[in-house]
Parts: C-alpha cells; sequence; structure tokens
C-alpha cells in the first residue's frame, strides 16, 4: 500500500515554504527605495545624508576631472584644504613604521576625481582588519551597539516619519557606523585621540546618555581631568598603562573594537534580569576588568549595587506604565491616539490606533503627537531613569541622586495628572448629548508644524 | 686751531649723535609699548589705528565696541602688551564674557567634534599664530569667528540669537563669512549642505514655535491670563529651545540640534496643546451644564 505524505506535515511545509521566501522578498522589496532601511520606500534622503551614511548616498563630484597619484593629491589640496594636509601629514598614513608602504589620499578615496568615494570601514578594514572585524563582529551582540546603529536609526518608525531635514541630527551620532572618523577624526585617524574620552562625549551626552557628565563626576573622570594631560596616551589599553580607566579603557578594553559583548543593562531602555547564565558571565568580565586596580569582592559590590538601583527604578517605571495603562483601559487618555496625529509610519486607514505605552509596544517613537501625560511618562523613562543608570554605571552618586529624585516627582505628576484626567472624564461622560462634548481633533491635528509633518517626511 | 677742530668735526658729530638719540627715542615709544606697562584701550587705538586702520573699524562696527559695558582690546587681550595676541585667542577670552563653559553658546561648541578636540589637543597648540590656513587643527571660537584676525564679530553671527527675529537678509552675508574658514578643511560641496540643510532644519524649528504661538494667540481671545499662564511658560521655554537648535546648527552639535533641541521643542508644543485643549475641554463642560440648567 502506497504511504501518503500526511497532511498535517504537508500543509504546513507548503505555507513555510511559500511564506517565508514571500517574506524575505518583501522585505528586500521594501529597502530597494529611494531612501534606506525597512521604510525606503516612505521617504527620499536629504543631500547631506551622503556624508553621515555613504555606502547608501555618496556619489562623487565632478567638478575636478583627471586621474591623480597621491602626491597629486597632496600637492593640489595643500592649497586648497590644507588643513586636511597637515593632519594627514603628522599620521601614521604619511609616515608608515618598517616596510610599510604610504597609505595617500587614493589609496581610500580612488584616483578618479569623478569618481571618488568616502571611505566606509570596509575601506579602512582592508587593511586594519583586526579591527574591523571586531567592529562587524559587535552586530551579533544585537542594539545599542555602534555597529547597528545606522540600520538601526533608518529603521525608527520617528526617523522615516519626520521630516528629513531635521533627524539629520541624529545621523551625525548614528553615522559611527558608517565611517571610522566618528572616533579617529579624519585625517589623523589617531588611536590615542580615540582613547581619550572627549573623543566619545559628542554623541555620549545630553538627557538619555549623560556619559560626559556621570564619567567626569566620578573618581575615575575627576582624575583624568586632573592629571589625563600627563599620561602615556601612545599605550595599549591594558593593565598598568593608565592611573585610571577612561570609557575605552573599560568598554574596549586591551582596544578591542566593539562595546556590546560586555552589556548587562542594554542601555537602560528595558529591564533585564542581570542574574541569567549569560550575563553571570558577562557580570564576571567586568569583575575581571576591575580587578586591573580593585579588589574582586569590592567590585562584585559595585556591580550589586547598580542590581539594586536598577530594581528600584523599574519599580518606579512599572508604577507609572501602570497608571498610563489603566488611564488606556478606561478610555481616558486624552487626546487618544485617533483624536492626535497617528503613531509614526500609521495612517487614517489603519485598523488600530492605540496609545504606546512602554518599551515593547514602541514608545521610543512616542515623544511627539502624544498626549503631555505620555510625554512626561516618555521623559521619565528616556531622560530620568537613563540620568540614574549612568550615575549608577559611571560612579556618579550625585547623578543617581538627581535621576531618582526627578523620577519620584513625575511619579507623583504622573499619578495626579492621571486623577485630574480621570475627574474631567467623568464630568464629560455626564454629558448626554455627543455634539457638547469637546472634539480635540482640531487643535491637535492642525497648526504649520503639524501639517508639514504629515505631508513631508 | 681749537675753533677749526670744533666747527669741522665735533659739531657735525655731536649733531648726528643728538639726532640718532632723539630719533631711536621717538621710534622706541612708537613701536613697542614696554611690557610692564599698562595699557587701555584709547592708547592701543591711537598706535594701532595708523598701523591698521581696518581692524580698528572692524571692531568699532562690532556688537562688542557698542556693548555696555564695552568690549575693548584689553577685555580680551588683557593690559600687559606681551602676548597679548595669544591671550585673546584662546577660547577663555570668549567664553569668560559668554556665560562660561556651562552656557549654550559654549556648551554646544564643546558637545561637537571641534569642541571635543579643542579639549584634549589645546594644550599642544602653538597660539602665537594668526587663525589663517588651518594654522590650527581644530578651530576654537575665534578661527572661525574672527578668521583673518577679523574684528568684526557680529559679521559671522546671526542676528536672530541675539534679538530673536529672523532676517533672511543676512543669511548669504554670514555663510560667505563663515565659509572662508570652513573651507581651510572641508570640501565645498559639504559646506554648502550643511549650510542649507541647517537653515531647513531651523526652519522646521520656527514652524513648531510659530504653530505653537497661533494656538495661544488663538487662545487669549476666549481664556485669562491666569489660565494661560502655563502655557505660556512653556512658550517660553520653547525660545531657549529654539536657540539650542539655532546654536547646535552653529557649532554642529548634534546634542544641541537634537535633545536640546528639535524633540525639546515637540514636548514644548504638545504640553502647550495640552494645556490649551483642556482649558478647551473644561469650557465646553461648563456650557453643557448651564445648557442643562437653562433647559
Amino acid at each position: 500500500m502506497k504511504r501518503r505524505f500526511p497532511l498535517y506535515l504537508l500543509v504546513p511545509l507548503l505555507i513555510a515554504l511559500i511564506s517565508v521566501p514571500t517574506g524575505f522578498f518583501y522585505v528586500d522589496w521594501n529597502k530597494s527605495g529611494e531612501g534606506a532601511g525597512l521604510y525606503s520606500r516612505d521617504w527620499k534622503p536629504e543631500a547631506i545624508f551622503a556624508y553621515w551614511n555613504p555606502k547608501d548616498f555618496y556619489q562623487s563630484v565632478d567638478t575636478v576631472v583627471g586621474v591623480f597619484d597621491g602626491e597629486q593629491c597632496v600637492q593640489c589640496h595643500q592649497g586648497v584644504t590644507p588643513g586636511i594636509v597637515n593632519d594627514w601629514r603628522k599620521s601614521r598614513h604619511a609616515k608608515p613604521s618598517g616596510q610599510q608602504a604610504t597609505v595617500y589620499c587614493s589609496d581610500c578615496h580612488g584616483n578618479n576625481h569623478e569618481d571618488l568615494h568616502l571611505p566606509t570601514p570596509d575601506v579602512c578594514g582592508s587593511c586594519h582588519d583586526k579591527q574591523h572585524g571586531e567592529f562587524i563582529d559587535e552586530k551579533r551582540y544585537g542594539f545599542p551597539s555602534h555597529s547597528l546603529a545606522m540600520e538601526r536609526a533608518l529603521d525608527a518608525k520617528h526617523f522615516a516619519d519626520k521630516p528629513k531635514a531635521e533627524v539629520t541630527a541624529c545621523l551625525q551620532c548614528h553615522s559611527v557606523a558608517s565611517k571610522c572618523d566618528s572616533c579617529h577624526t579624519r585625517h589623523l585617524f589617531s588611536a590615542a585621540e580615540a582613547r581619550r574620552p572627549e573623543a566619545c562625549i559628542t554623541c555620549h551626552s545630553g538627557p538619555p546618555h549623560p556619559d560626559d557628565e556621570t564619567y567626569f563626576h566620578s573618581k575615575h573622570g575627576q582624575l583624568y581631568l586632573a592629571e589625563g594631560e600627563n599620561w602615556d596616551w601612545s599605550k595599549p589599553l591594558s593593565k598598568g598603562n593608565y592611573p585610571a580607566p577612561t570609557c575605552a579603557y573599560c568598554h574596549m578594553d586591551a582596544g578591542k573594537h566593539q562595546v556590546a559583548d560586555k552589556s548587562i543593562w542594554q542601555f537602560g531602555i528595558k529591564q533585564v534580569n542581570p542574574l541569567t547564565a549569560g550575563n553571570i558571565v558577562k557580570r564576571k568580565q567586568w569583575i575581571d576588568l576591575c580587578s586591573d586596580c580593585h579588589e574582586k569582592d569590592w567590585s562584585a559590590d559595585r556591580l550589586k549595587e547598580m542590581d539594586a538601583e536598577r530594581k528600584r527604578a523599574w519599580k518606579k517605571l512599572y508604577k507609572a506604565e501602570s497608571i498610563l495603562k489603566s488611564l488606556r483601559s478606561d478610555k481616558l487618555l486624552f487626546p487618544s491616539a485617533k483624536q492626535r496625529p497617528f503613531y509614526p509610519m500609521n495612517s487614517e486607514s489603519d485598523l488600530l490606533h492605540y496609545e504606546r505605552i512602554g518599551f515593547f509596544e514602541g514608545q521610543a517613537s512616542a515623544f511627539y503627537n502624544v498626549s503631555a501625560l505620555e510625554r512626561d511618562y516618555f521623559e521619565m523613562w528616556y531622560f530620568e531613569n537613563l540620568t540614574a543608570y549612568k550615575g549608577a554605571a559611571h560612579g556618579d552618586a550625585s547623578f543617581i541622586k538627581k535621576g531618582h529624585e526627578a523620577m519620584d516627582k513625575s511619579l507623583k505628576l504622573i499619578q495626579d495628572k492621571a486623577d485630574r484626567l480621570r475627574f474631567i472624564g467623568e464630568l464629560e461622560n455626564n454629558i448626554k448629548n455627543d455634539q457638547q462634548k469637546y472634539a480635540p481633533e482640531k487643535l491637535w491635528k492642525n497648526g504649520e508644524y503639524t501639517l508639514y509633518n504629515r505631508d513631508n517626511n | 686751531m681749537a675753533k677749526i677742530f670744533l666747527t669741522a668735526f665735533l659739531s657735525p658729530a655731536l649733531s648726528i649723535f643728538l639726532l640718532t638719540v632723539m630719533a631711536t627715542d621717538v621710534f622706541a615709544t612708537q613701536a613697542v609699548p614696554k611690557k610692564n606697562i599698562t595699557l587701555k584701550n584709547t592708547s592701543c587705538i591711537q598706535c594701532h589705528e595708523a598701523q591698521n586702520r581696518s581692524l580698528i573699524k572692524d571692531w568699532q562696527n562690532s556688537a562688542h565696541a557698542t556693548a555696555e559695558p564695552v568690549v575693548d582690546c584689553v577685555s580680551c587681550h588683557g593690559s600687559l602688551h606681551s602676548n597679548m595676541a595669544s591671550t585673546a585667542r584662546h577660547d577663555d577670552s570668549c567664553t569668560g564674557c559668554h556665560g562660561g563653559e556651562k552656557a549654550p553658546v559654549a556648551h554646544s561648541y564643546a558637545s561637537s567634534k571641534h569642541g571635543s578636540l579643542m579639549r584634549i589637543e589645546k594644550n599642544t597648540y602653538d597660539w602665537n599664530q594668526p587663525f589663517i590656513l588651518a594654522n590650527y587643527r581644530t578651530p576654537g571660537c575665534g578661527y572661525c569667528h574672527m578668521y583673518q584676525s577679523n574684528h568684526n564679530v557680529s559679521s559671522t553671527v546671526r542676528h536672530e540669537l541675539m534679538n530673536g527675529k529672523t532676517d533672511n537678509s543676512e543669511i548669504e552675508k554670514v555663510q560667505d563669512k563663515m565659509r572662508q574658514a570652513c573651507q581651510t578643511c572641508h570640501a565645498p560641496r559639504y559646506i554648502s549642505l550643511l549650510f542649507s540643510n541647517g537653515e531647513a532644519m531651523l526652519e522646521i524649528a520656527r514652524k513648531k514655535v510659530r504653530e505653537a504661538k497661533a494656538v495661544i494667540d488663538q487662545a487669549e481671545n476666549h481664556f485669562n491670563e491666569n489660565q494661560l499662564a502655563p502655557a505660556k511658560q512653556q512658550f517660553k521655554k520653547m525660545q531657549q529651545h529654539l536657540r539650542n537648535v539655532h546654536l547646535g546648527i552653529g557649532h554642529q552639535s548634534p546634542d544641541y540640534q537634537w535633545w536640546h533641541g528639535q524633540p525639546a521643542l515637540d514636548g514644548d508644543l504638545l504640553r502647550i496643546k495640552d494645556s490649551i485643549g483642556e482649558l478647551q475641554r473644561l469650557k465646553a463642560i461648563n456650557e453643557s451644564r448651564s445648557d442643562a440648567v437653562s433647559d
């Protein structure tokens, strides 16, 4: 008797065979638009994007015609842009050690002036393969990461939604994934420079990641500020070479070009269990690193303090989140998701409109076109929480205090505002005639910027 | 015999000697003041006007010359004639008056890549060099705002930053001045695109401010000063956030363009709408109640 292939296996197999390739095709199709990333069909790049994301957008100038060798580039540009030639002359590229050949402009930019390119990490990687390999390897640890910074920015809903001249601001930092000169500035490309904490702070500053302030406030940072000028920055970032650690000493120990492998708290934007098997391995790596200078037990205690701080922070955040969620389930958030401009990349025709509360619902994009209460929670989560987190991570007690005091204040404010919304909502529910009820759409869906943002992204 | 000797040899010699001494003395006082003399502005101008008239004129055309109290030569250069130029070239001589290191005008620079490099490298630069042709690896305040010793600092700053009034006629003039400094290191297309994108980004920020202003103006007809106070308070913060965007663009600080700028303005705008929206909502509730009573 012939044995038939059982139907319960055949059907799922057929579905998988059809849907998986279709899925891949759909994602590729989405990424093949004029922009870049998942929503590339929904937006067009600004011309300046060429410089932040050269891989996707750079096109050579054709104002100068000809093919030039390295010395010719240098001679001409000494007159045109002396700053970059001065830099290059001081660099290892111009004065390589031993038998290595000089690295000229043309080696990275090409020699045809009508077909120049801005060097991407691959170009640097063709010589610096160890560093480039480590940098690319970072992707497997997921976001946050330097290496994924550009693609995740382009995939962010608010990035796709907002006017592109506005979100140019984002790309300047997220370009850390697309070019090596974010840390080793052109055209000196110095390792010593990138070892200094100042190399990081152009991006690692501001309300969601006050890495600069918390580090400089810490004892480590104070020592750096007092003595750093006299340290020998040509030394690698390893035990015994520096009297106090810098950003790179801890996060890129031994000069390893990836920062994500030891990350336990994932930037503090969602709660993590610090005691999973994987995180215990990372914890051990941290303790080993701290014990370059400190005792192991002492270091372990500091990390435990951070666990406790994170637990306290998330208690407060979840309290606030539950207040917002209970208002949402009672339909009391005002204006509601339907009554205001839609969540980024949503439109009128979408079936479901709801207020995004919490990290997993996409709160990261919900900082505009939301009610004040939701914005309050956004700031509590993204600014105040991270103020405390960075304080705890970098050893700045003043920022732990500042962050937690701000969160306490926000929590109270959110509770008060929620009570008020319930009170007003009740009054409004007493109105029998719907015509007499206030409709917020006119106020919220209109206005010069709001309409501009609706029509331009 | 003695008479002949005196007239023939000694008197010309004496005259030459006397003349030389007098002349040297005169030259000496005109050339360089003694190092330990404390100078005043008027004495600087007397001499330097003869040497470089346009420099003094530039300063006179700048906001520094009409400021109250006046920002004169000695304010930046100090009052001792030694190291006067290098003293004034350091950023500290600007930030001292411009709000200190934490003020947005200075902090937006300090958090830029230029500013980061300056923090690392400032002690390695030779500050006796003029601000020209990439003599400094990274620009400080003076390299861009006083390129080629341009003492009219105001010609490099948009007045909108000071008085809040948009004046499009000055955009090109300021950009042309700035371009001279930028192009010693950066490519012409890069500079032009940064300028045009900056204008577009700033205009977007202005749109947010104008939207908020229109909402408040509209509400003036229906609500009193007390009711509108929170919205107006928020609008004041909005002015600073707009300024942050402007400074962030000028100084190329991503942090000021973004976190201290655009999303902060988004927050201001929605809070203003929220405050006024609540007033409108309560008004509707009140009106429906009085309708119910009159029914």
